[in-house]
């Protein structure tokens, strides 16, 4: 043990120490507040993370520790320890609110944070080390965890700068008001017209489409006539408008219709890491399976 | 095309896929190709016809997913046979596809028409298809590992290769499967991830399987572990596919629940 080169056990053991740090954390300073990385508190905690990465990168060859994390060896560890906190996330019900909740409120549990940090920074590092020795070769493997690190780093930050917001708009009555998770009201810079809710049903009266039929008028002067339904959101001034309730009770007949308003600036990033990622997929088949031996 | 025909598709496409284990087991490799590739041809005709006589994709209920899962089953089978020539794969294959046609006659599962608006999406079927197409390349997989564990030292370097690729190729689609349906839950519900039950199951199935790759190239001695890795991984898969239905945590609250 800690004999050089390090191996798996060593990964295990360092994995252990950051579960403990957690733990510690969790009991000081209570469990992860995600909405402190809102705007520009995340843009801050990348640059930090960048650095940190490439400096942790120059500083290889004087710390052993940072050449092992690049090491397939040191991924094994982290992946078992992540997968293992999210088969515990997956056994045990999770639930909303305040109180000591520990494994039961995981994604707020600084162990699991950490762990998935610790993941993060490895395969940051180990990308980092194949895209300075640029070949060919190592483009699926950059795909892969450059692709994972870039999907959900910009995930992970990028919450709390999310905005959801429920607006209910009338028949003929242009709504610009919006309401938050906390009943807060909101004005999303623009409004919405309802000018028909369409409603189609099965023979048993079960809901095969809602639409609605509406305006959006926007602060900048935009006039769009569109029909929004579940499947086909509308993207107007960086929101996208979902379908989301009708009244219930009258169906077809519903007065209003409920729209899911959606903001979120980091998506194109988390796009970018998934297409990065199903690139690789692509490239995990078919360049980096092992060969088959002749027989 | 309704259910009731099933039955007789099913034992005509069995009927030839073990032929085709029969051939395969007599090293007649073009018997083993054409009596196994007819069957999945009267499988796939079946499919066809209930999703054009259902007007939707056979792809909602739990039963349909398995009538997937038993069409792709052999068709993983004769591609690791065509790769490979690995004599017992189309046993195998042909095994566990009757295994999971008797389920589904004895608890069919298959329901009306309708699909409730969430479903109707060019997503759906990508997103259901290419993750049974990962389960039947993962369960092959983990066939493998059990064989190999069981016969321990006359474990070949072939054997291994044939699992690391069953793993490599199933571990994309299962890849495929998560991201089609993070970009689809993005369009139908303005999120791509929210730790419903399923997704966390999906989550920790995926990173397990990872840590197999990882090991894989960490220990590449160390076969045994890694065996043990993919026995785990499936059981993850198995909670993630319909385990998740009895258990307690996610009960109620999965969007995923059929």
């Amino acid at each position: 043990m800690w004999k050089k080169p390090w191996h798996i056990k060593e990964g295990f053991l360092i994995g252990g120490g950051l579960i403990l740090l957690g733990l510690l954390l969790q009991v000081t300073v209570g469990p992860v507040d995600w909405s402190f990385f809102a705007w520009p508190m995340n843009l801050l905690v990348l640059l930090l993370l960048l650095v940190l990465i490439g400096g942790a990168y120059a500083l290889r060859q004087k710390c052993y520790v940072i050449e092992w994390m690049m090491h397939s060896g040191a991924a094994v560890p982290c992946l078992a320890y992540a997968a293992l906190l999210t088969i515990l996330m997956g056994l045990l019900p999770q639930v909303q609110g305040g109180g000591v909740r520990w494994l039961s409120q995981m994604l707020q549990f600084w162990p699991f944070a950490i762990i998935w940090t610790w993941m993060m920074i490895i395969s940051a590092l180990a990308a980092l080390n194949h895209f300075l020795r640029w070949k060919v070769r190592e483009i699926p493997f950059l795909l892969n965890h450059l692709g994972v690190v870039i999907a959900i780093v910009s995930a992970t930050l990028g919450n709390a700068d999310t905005q959801t917001l429920e607006l209910t708009a009338y028949k003929g009555e242009p709504e610009w008001r919006a309401f938050d998770e906390n009943r807060m009201m909101h004005e999303p810079g623009l409004a919405i017209e309802l000018h028909n809710f369409i409603m189609e049903t099965y023979p048993d009266n079960t809901p095969k489409r809602f639409a609605s039929d509406i305006s959006v008028y926007t602060e900048d002067g935009k006039d769009i006539r569109a029909t929004v339904e579940v499947n086909k959101p509308l993207k107007v001034n960086g929101w996208k408008i979902y379908q989301y309730s009708y009244d219930v009770r009258l169906g077809a007949d519903s007065p209003y219709s409920v729209f899911e308003l959606v903001r979120d600036p980091w998506i194109t990033w988390v796009y970018l890491g998934i297409f990065m990622m199903l690139l690789g997929a692509v490239c995990l088949m078919l360049f980096m399976a092992p060969k088959p031996v002749k027989v | 095309m309704s259910w009731d025909s099933f039955i007789w598709f099913a034992l005509s496409a069995v009927s030839f896929w073990v032929a085709g284990a029969l051939f395969a087991w007599k090293d007649r490799k073009t018997g083993a190709f054409m009596c196994t590739l007819a069957g999945i041809a009267i499988f796939f005709a079946f499919i066809l016809g209930m999703w054009i006589s259902m007007e939707r994709p056979p792809l909602r209920t739990m039963g349909e997913t398995r009538l997937w899962y038993s069409f792709f089953v052999p068709v993983a089978g004769i591609i690791v046979y065509s790769r490979w020539h690995y004599k017992w794969i189309l046993s195998f294959s042909t095994l566990l596809s009757i295994v999971f046609i008797c389920v589904n006659l004895l608890k069919p599962e298959i329901h009306s028409k309708n699909l409730m608006p969430a479903l109707q999406s060019p997503w759906f079927a990508p997103h259901v298809i290419v993750y049974m197409f990962s389960y039947a390349l993962l369960g092959a997989a983990t066939v493998m590992a059990l064989y190999m564990l069981i016969r321990k030292e006359k474990t070949t370097v072939k054997e291994i290769l044939i699992t690391d690729n069953l793993v490599y190729v199933g571990l994309a689609f299962l890849t495929f499967g998560m991201l089609f349906g993070a970009l689809w839950a993005k369009e139908a519900w303005g999120t791509y991830w929210t730790w419903d039950p399923k997704e966390t199951w999906a989550a920790a199935t995926w990173l397990c399987y990872l840590v197999y790759l990882h090991l894989r190239k960490a220990s590449p001695k160390d076969w045994q572990s890694a065996c043990y890795v993919l026995i785990i991984s499936f059981i993850c898969l198995q909670i993630c596919w319909w385990g998740i239905n009895y258990l307690p945590s996610a009960r109620g609250i999965s969007v995923h629940t059929y």
